[in-house]
């Protein structure tokens, strides 16, 4: 496609909701410093730059600065209306800390990384409360699949109407480089829905979840495709394994 | 030595000279870095995420980004503000995706980051002329073309999903889309173009 053509694609672009195949040939024109597209995306941004500084302001609070100041290994005061003396004594101060405080970055840095890990760790937990929590539903349906086929993957699958689908299945190898698993909700008489994306772990075996609502009594299978890493928002080839309902 | 400093406190400096102090791993930088957008990246994850503590973290996540990519940032070439808005939206909306176990957008959103794709903007992004012309621009859409706007940005829904979630057809959340983008440019003059 030619840059004409793709002009009005650059908002859609910078906004992340471009569809194929004018994303792809979005990002083929930014790849080679397309002299049109490169400008046009980032006067796109401006628009959604603009767009997410209309968030309703909000009032972090003082320790996140110095969580945040803990990554440079800072420790800066607010800003404030200092006199050019005091800036000049901060001044030094800041020189004295960055050349004798080596070591104290590098703590900081690594205390950085660890809050970082933990946050994420914190979110790993999130996924498993909403797994235990589909589980412990004495109303969920469970499905089992693989259990007589030739073949691994093998596993389970609960739905329970108010809390979501969980996956859980073994005999899973991970999915190759650039490519991802992704779970389909396939209604009575209708087309798969995408339910989410995951990988499996490197012994084979995955915990995917979507958790929110779902029509257990209308849903005829839960199936897993292998689809490139962005995902597909129809299933492009035959699925992995199929848990019929 | 100190001349540097002492100018940058009382005429404030550009983002292209905080983003070599950053280069040059200088901590303070990081405390102008965080003075100057904290606040905004702050309200943009809470409005996205919208809970205070796994905003916090997320603002954490966002800083410590762009701590460690900010050596490939061109300072001539790229506007600090607004990448380190997308960073902030990325990563916020990467927590939704993962919290709801969602397929991923349209784009891979490191994709989206790319430094160099950031045209350098005003400074003061939260008092700017500009962004109080997209809110009220925002305001005068119609309540269909404000709503698939905020859920494309601030809840990183691909129109595919847009449809599903508002019960509507495809091909008409894909005209509200354009004509609320449309309304917006519109709204900016000749600011932005596409």
């Amino acid at each position: 496609m030619n840059c004409d053509e793709l002009r009005d694609s650059y908002e859609l672009y910078a906004l992340g909701i471009a569809d194929e195949p004018e994303r792809g040939e979005v990002r083929a024109h930014l790849e080679r410093d397309c002299s049109t597209c490169v400008p046009g995306v980032r006067g796109a941004r401006e628009l959604t730059t603009l767009i997410g500084a209309t968030a309703p302001l909000a009032e972090p609070p003082a320790r996140l600065r110095k969580r945040v100041l803990a990554i440079a290994g800072g420790q800066a005061g607010p800003q404030l209306k200092w006199s050019r003396l005091w800036a000049a004594v901060a001044a030094g101060a800041l020189i004295a800390a960055v050349v004798f405080n080596t070591r104290a970055q590098h703590t900081s840095e690594e205390l950085a990384r660890v809050q970082a890990e933990s946050a994420a760790q914190t979110r790993e937990l999130a996924r498993l409360n909403e797994a235990f929590a589909i589980l412990n539903q004495p109303d969920a349906r469970q499905v089992v699949f693989g259990g007589a086929a030739p073949q691994p993957p093998r596993g389970r699958v609960f739905l329970d109407r108010t809390r979501g689908v969980l996956l859980l299945a073994s005999n899973l190898p991970p999915a190759p480089a650039g490519k991802i698993y992704e779970m389909w909700v396939i209604p009575k008489g209708g087309k798969p829905v995408p339910a989410g994306l995951f990988q499996s772990a490197a012994d084979g075996t995955a915990l995917h979840v979507r958790p929110g609502p779902v029509n257990v009594a209308g849903t005829a299978a839960v199936a897993v495709t292998l689809e490139v890493a962005a995902g597909a928002t129809v299933p492009n080839l035959p699925p992995v394994f199929a848990a019929a309902l | 030595m100190l001349l540097p400093l002492l100018l940058a406190i009382e005429f404030g400096e550009s983002d292209a000279d905080l983003v070599r102090r950053l280069q040059r791993r200088d901590p303070r930088a990081m405390a102008e870095l965080y003075d100057r957008y904290g606040r905004l990246v702050y309200a943009l994850i809470v409005r996205v995420v919208r809970d205070g503590g796994i905003a916090e973290d997320l603002v954490q996540e966002t800083f410590l980004r762009v701590w460690n990519r900010v050596q490939g940032f061109d300072a001539e070439r790229g506007g600090l503000g607004p990448w380190l808005l997308a960073v902030a939206r990325n990563r916020a909306i990467d927590y939704l995706r993962s919290a709801a176990g969602r397929m991923r957008n349209a784009v891979e959103l490191p994709e989206t980051e790319h430094p160099a794709l950031f045209a350098d903007m005003e400074k003061e992004l939260l008092n700017s002329d500009r962004v109080r012309r997209v809110r009220v621009a925002l305001e005068k859409l119609s309540q269909n073309h404000r709503a698939v706007i905020e859920l494309a940005y601030f809840e990183g829904l691909s129109q595919a999903e847009m449809a599903e979630r508002m019960g509507e057809p495809l091909g008409t959340v894909k005209t509200w889309v354009r004509t609320a983008l449309k309304s917006l440019r519109d709204e900016l003059g000749t600011a932005v173009t596409a």
